[in-house]
């Protein structure tokens, strides 16, 4: 079977990942003295050096599969599995060290996956079997792992003979110490995550969007998600090296917030979120590199944090700006219109003899000064709603004014009858409703409106609506009073 | 499809002696019931009663305390691509970054396997689906900004795409506007007519007799299950939704309590 | 098992105080936490109170203890309302807002820390993330009336725990309703929005002191896992408040020794002891451990995790 093969390909791959990853971990810890050393010489030296180089290749690997496994934590609604699991690998990172001392320095990637694993075991376990709620649970596994961790790091840094150099590398992360097992090793991670992540896309979009219906069409949600962990552990510990335990979460959940906030698809989140993390990273381990004695994990993660900043505040659909402005032009949209329908009531109060309103007339009407009548006119004719010939004082509404008029004190009259008929509202109690309403209504909705109430011609106080022939038409159809022209022709 | 090799049609559902417990607290108990082919069932009974549960152990998604489940004859993971499923409107997230041809195409992924991608015929079923729950213009829209109907639609659509035999339905009339509640109608009509089998919860009595030609009255047990004419009687209505109940629930209370 | 406290008793007496007041303020605190599933907001003020433990020392250019806490007070209150505004102003959920929030200050914390002087501020890596609970003892003591009465810390944290105490006795009611329904608190006629912003508060003032004993990650331990534990035994809220003294008393003790048998981080012992302490709760509890759990499937002989076969078939 097909199905079946891929699989196992799959598992191939990952095994074989696996393997690869413990073996050039092998190569880093023997070679981290020679690039301590090597780091302290660099700082004097500034672009042209290995260890930048691989600072910004490792940081570029960190930041694409931060970014694609964090997208995920985001839209599962579990961003802080990846703070909770970051803290948990550490006493499989001390563990691992505390062994590789006497015996195999292949360990520590073993150990701190294995931690990981356990770590999201045992928030499974907490959220599943006791009354405590996810967050709880995430707190206990963050806490509790960490804790341990920090106990068996004390405990090698006070064994005797033992060298602890790069152990605390893990708790801020340094970039410009990663070797080029290091990035290596980052790259065969960023990899898997890549090859996994594109093989099973649309399970892990399935299973994160109706993990019910997930498992209803025979999906193993549970495979799923572990297989989620599992890589997550993975990317989780090759970047401690680089940004360290306490902000790995960041680079995870940041990214791929801001990538959220962008599109709404998943391919596009997850390519917009890895490259957000390669800036973040990059930007990061340069400002780390230039600046004396920096922990390049801090200035990663305010990196990160500006790219969301800056999506949060200037994205293009759902950012703050965005919605303030498009408030504001609803807002101005809806005062234009206000004063339309104010020049529409002047002219009606005259039975719509003369075609024009002086600011006068039109203060009046509003119950303001004629400055700020005048004001109101003015912005008016910047839209082309109105026109004020300059030998004369009085405002004109263009043909599309006019329209706009009829259409706004069209829609206010309908939804006032069709309050007081259909929702057996008071008469004088359905004007402030219709104020808001009336800016909204389509087209479609204003139609079916006037077939409900039999295409009536007289609102609830009596007064006139303005048909499509007059919103057609012009003035004059109006001033015949009585039925309005075209009511009957769009039937 | 090749035709059925068994020499007997099993039917598309089969429950034994089913009794489910969420955490320790019993919320059904010993549900026996057969439905045969080609029924529109609607399953009614009021709050509480274990409606959603009901449907969501006969696909293994809560697991049962004893008794169990059969579909055409196996066991649901075996019998998972000839089931179509509508869960509840509240169980995703709609701000998940999909739109609406993303969610439809979702309904394919069952017959497609682990790891293979949506084919351009997938596609064409799922334009089809969306076209026939008048969402078509909508393919491109992001979930979140669709009127609760429109969701409901989507869910429908997704359904239809799975192209399965057996569809489990909750509470797919909740929430949404009379000119989708009859659309879903007329759907559920055709694919009965089709001959689907049908299993829709519902909370609504006052329609469930015009939806519905067959009803599974439950209340923590099955009270009764036929044809609609004949369990929709004062009697049975009354049993199912009537106080005399409580002994049983009262008894779930204290079993949940227990260590 | 004695020897530490043959050697020197009153070393470690200080220790073990600080490791129970530290355990108490911070248990109390924590309850509510739960109550409201806020756990992880402990987690983001516990990080991001460093920025202005950072911004109070330069400012002050000394370890002005009022400045410290005020700066601590104002960096949790931004916490809050920054993972507030970054939910409420966007569609990013909740628990993303508060990574987002706390990772940024911590950054900046950090950051600031590199840069200013480090020998004066005397907050380095190690002590922001591991505590230096051992180091307690050796502050300079406090003297009343020419007489020493304790190290500063201790002094200082026993200060807090009597305000928290206190506090939690006084506000009891308020902060059980808010906690339970914040839509009955209003109706009560109290102000849930200042209760939360207070509760808030105290909880950056907790954090803070016993920041520099625990560290920035330890501190969630002692806020949550003395109230996971008590929640395990007990559903009432006076009784879990007892408990968490109970459980910050044995767990401080047993840490000590730990830490001493192991030679390791004495917070980071206590952390674990504490840890244990609630896997044993989780597994022994009277009312809902798991091993009676097992045990009771185990005789049944069926049932999935968490569920127990009913009794009886139909009805």
């Amino acid at each position: 079977m097909n199905r079946g093969s891929l699989r196992w390909l799959g598992l191939a791959v990952l095994a074989f990942g696996c393997l690869f990853c413990t073996d050039v971990w092998a190569a880093r810890i023997s070679e981290i003295k020679e690039y301590s050393i090597l780091e302290q010489a660099a700082r004097f030296f500034t672009l042209r050096d290995p260890s930048l180089r691989n600072a910004l290749i490792g940081s570029v690997l960190m930041g694409v599969s931060c970014g694609l496994l964090g997208s995920f934590l985001i839209v599962r609604k579990q961003a802080l599995m990846g703070d909770a699991l970051s803290h948990a690998v550490l006493p499989g990172v001390a563990l691992g060290f505390l062994w590789s001392l006497t015996k195999n320095p292949l360990a520590i990637f073993v150990g701190a996956t294995a931690a990981g694993l356990l770590g999201a075991a045992t928030v499974h376990a907490v959220r599943t079997t006791t009354k405590h709620k996810e967050d709880a649970a995430l707190g206990f596994v963050l806490a509790a792992f960490f804790a341990a961790g920090v106990c068996l790091l004390t405990m090698i840094n006070n064994l005797p003979g033992a060298q602890k150099s790069g152990l605390d590398k893990f708790m801020f992360g340094q970039a410009a110490a990663l070797g080029d097992g290091d990035v290596i090793l980052m790259a065969v991670v960023t990899g898997l995550v890549v090859v996994i992540l594109a093989l099973g896309y649309k399970e892990f979009k399935v299973t994160s969007f109706d993990s019910g219906f997930a498992r209803a069409i025979g999906f193993p949600a549970q495979g799923i998600h572990y297989t989620l962990m599992l890589l997550l552990a993975f990317s989780i510990v090759v970047s401690l090296q680089a940004v360290g335990v306490v902000l790995v979460s960041a680079m995870l959940v940041t990214p791929a917030a801001a990538a959220y906030l962008l599109t709404d698809r998943l391919g596009r989140m997850l390519l917009l979120a890895a490259v957000f993390g390669v800036v973040a990273g990059a930007v990061g381990s340069f400002l780390s590199f230039v600046g004396h004695d920096m922990p390049t994990g801090p200035l990663m993660v305010l990196a990160g944090s500006a790219v969301f900043a800056a999506a949060l505040f200037f994205g293009p659909r759902y950012g703050i700006f965005a919605r303030w402005w498009k408030q504001q032009s609803r807002a101005a949209r809806t005062r234009r219109e206000n004063t339309l329908k104010s020049v529409y009531h002047v002219l009606e109060k005259r039975s719509f003899q003369g075609d024009s309103v002086s600011w006068q007339e039109l203060a009046e009407q509003r119950r303001e000064t004629e400055d700020e009548a005048r004001h109101l006119g003015d912005e008016l004719c910047r839209h082309q709603l109105a026109t004020r010939p300059r030998d004369q004082a009085d405002l004109f509404l263009t043909p599309s004014g006019w329209q706009r008029a009829c259409e706004i004190v069209r829609n206010h009259r309908l939804w006032e009858l069709y309050l007081t008929n259909a929702a057996h509202m008071a008469a004088d109690h359905v004007h402030e409703d219709a104020e808001k309403i009336e800016h909204v209504l389509g087209e479609d909705t204003v139609r079916e409106l006037e077939r409900r109430l039999n295409y009536a011609t007289h609102d609830p106080h009596g007064k006139i609506i303005p048909g499509l022939a007059d919103v057609q038409s012009g003035l004059p159809s109006l001033t015949r009073g009585g039925r309005a022209v075209g009511f009957g022709s769009d039937t | 499809m090749t035709a059925a090799v068994t020499s007997e049609n099993p039917p598309p559902l089969e429950i034994h002696d089913l009794t489910v417990a969420y955490y320790k607290k019993p919320v059904l108990y010993g549900i026996d019931v057969t439905v045969p082919a080609g029924k529109l069932v609607g399953i009614i009974g009021p709050n509480g009663a274990g409606k959603s549960t009901l449907i969501k152990a006969a696909m293994g998604l809560l697991p049962a305390s004893s008794g169990w489940v059969k579909i055409f004859g196996e066991p649901f993971h075996k019998a998972c691509g000839r089931v179509g499923y509508v869960p509840q409107r509240e169980s995703v997230d709609w701000d998940f970054p999909v739109n609406v041809m993303d969610v439809v195409l979702m309904g394919r992924y069952g017959r497609l396997g682990l790891f293979r991608r949506p084919t351009a015929a997938d596609r064409d079923v799922a334009r089809a689906c969306l076209d026939k729950v008048k969402m078509l213009p909508f393919a491109s829209r992001q979930i979140g900004n669709l009127s609760g109907g429109q969701q409901q639609r989507v869910f429908l659509a997704r359904a239809l795409a799975q192209e399965s035999d057996l569809y489990f339905m909750d509470e797919p009339f909740s929430g949404v506007d009379a000119a989708t509640e009859s659309a879903i109608v007329v759907l559920l009509q055709e694919l009965k007519d089709r001959g689907k089998t049908l299993l829709v919860v519902h909370h609504d009595l006052a329609t469930a007799r015009e939806y519905f030609d067959t009803l599974l009255l439950l209340n923590m047990r099955l009270v009764a299950f036929g044809p609609t004419a004949e369990v929709f009687t004062h009697e049975i209505l009354q049993k199912t939704y009537g106080g005399r109940l409580t002994i049983l629930s009262e008894v779930a209370e204290v079993v949940g309590r227990q260590p | 098992m004695i020897e530490p406290w043959a050697e020197s008793g009153a070393l470690y007496g200080w220790i073990l105080a600080m490791g129970i007041l530290v355990g108490v303020s911070c248990g109390l605190v924590g309850n509510y936490l739960l109550l409201r599933r806020m756990a992880l907001v402990g987690d983001a003020i516990s990080h991001s109170v460093l920025p202005g433990l950072v911004v109070a020392f330069m400012l002050t250019h000394s370890r002005n203890i009022p400045a410290m806490f005020a700066g601590a007070l104002v960096a949790g209150l931004i916490t809050v309302g920054l993972i507030e505004f970054i939910h409420k102003k966007s569609r990013v959920k909740p628990d993303a807002a508060i990574c987002i929030a706390f990772t940024t200050l911590f950054a900046l914390g950090v950051v600031m820390t590199s840069l200013i002087d480090k020998g004066g501020l005397h907050i380095d890596a190690e002590c922001i993330l591991y505590g230096e609970i051992a180091f307690v003892p050796l502050e300079p003591p406090v003297e009343w009336f020419g007489i020493a009465i304790g190290p500063q810390p201790v002094l200082l944290m026993a200060g807090v725990a009597l305000a928290v105490v206190g506090l939690s006795v006084v506000f009891y009611k308020e902060l059980l309703v808010s906690s339970f329904d914040p839509g009955l608190t209003t109706s009560l006629g109290f102000n849930a929005a200042a209760l939360h912003y207070g509760l808030m508060a105290v909880l950056s003032v907790v954090v803070v002191s016993a920041f520099e004993a625990v560290g920035a990650v330890m501190v969630v331990a002692m806020l949550i896992i003395p109230g996971m534990t008590a929640a395990q035994l007990s559903s009432r809220l006076p009784v879990r408040h007892g408990l968490v003294v109970v459980h910050s008393g044995i767990s401080s003790l047993a840490g000590l020794h730990l830490s001493v048998w192991l030679n390791c981080s004495t917070a980071g012992a206590m952390v674990v002891m504490g840890a244990l302490l609630f896997v044993l709760a989780w597994l022994f509890s009277p009312s809902d451990g798991l091993v009676w759990r097992w045990r009771r499937r185990g005789s049944d002989g069926s049932g999935e995790e968490g569920t127990v076969a009913s009794p009886g078939g139909k009805v």
